[in-house]
């Protein structure tokens, strides 16, 4: 995906786990993981305010852009779950 | 009084339909019992004497003859058991309070897929139960418009839960 979220270096920076990120943040290590891998699909003002206030950091220094062709989303998968 | 989660409308409903699945599945068993039996045995067509039609040329119906309509009813039966399950299990993730689950799409295709193989079933009935012989004037083959407006629906509905299907992915992906 284009954007890019750079979490994993500004924990590193900021030498803050995961799980203590999310504890701060009131979002759980799960989602803080689908967005530090890049599956995201959207994020929240609410969610990058969060972010940047406990990783004393600007959405700029969270968030890039790679360029390259857009993403289509397209159809998901309709089979998932067990009939 | 709720329409979807647990001791909702949709958990009654589920209900209704696991005893209808259950009784079409013995109807369906009781048919196939008929069908040998009046395919085996000399039977007495007065024993299905709401199936002679009055003023057929023929007159009364033979064995095979009574087994080709319990054939039709057996698949007519057989399809909307198909139906009924897929409902089933459509209703289900309406009881667990997850109406956007993406294999309901799958579901509701499959729904409208049954009911227009009904509805085709329907419109060549006649031949199917050997009856042609005797009724050879008599072929419905007109379209049953409520059956196939249904069919349409169904498959609108099908496309409204894709779209519903997505954004409930994109709500889960959305940190």
């Amino acid at each position: 995906m284009p954007i890019r979220v750079r979490l994993d270096r500004i924990l590193l920076d900021k030498r803050m786990s995961l799980t203590e990120l999310a504890d701060r943040v009131g979002v759980t290590i799960a989602n803080l993981s689908i967005l530090k891998t890049g599956k995201a699909r959207a994020i929240r003002f609410s969610t990058l305010d969060a972010l940047c206030r406990e990783l004393d950091c600007q959405p700029g220094d969270l968030l890039g852009f790679d360029g390259g062709p857009p993403v289509d989303f397209g159809d998901e998968d309709e089979d998932e779950g067990i009939d | 009084m709720r329409a979807l989660g647990p001791g909702s409308v949709s958990s009654f409903l589920k209900v209704i339909l696991d005893v209808v699945y259950v009784a079409l599945a013995i109807s369906i068993v009781l048919i196939a019992i008929g069908m040998i039996v009046t395919l085996l045995f000399d039977v007495d067509p007065a024993l299905f004497s709401n199936m002679i039609r009055a003023g057929a040329p023929g007159g009364a119906l033979t064995g095979p003859e009574i087994a080709g309509e319990l054939l039709v009813g057996g698949l007519y039966a057989g399809g909307v058991l198909a139906i009924v399950g897929q409902l089933r299990r459509l209703f289900a993730t309406l009881t667990a309070g997850d109406p956007f689950h993406p294999a309901n799409v799958r579901r509701l295709r499959t729904i409208g897929l049954l009911l227009a193989a009904l509805g085709v079933l329907e419109m060549v009935r006649y031949p199917l139960t050997l009856l042609d012989a005797k009724l050879a004037t008599h072929r419905d083959l007109t379209p049953n418009v409520t059956t196939w407006f249904a069919v349409l629906v169904v498959f609108v509905l099908a496309e409204v839960f894709r779209e519903g299907a997505r954004l409930r992915h994109d709500a889960e992906l959305t940190i």
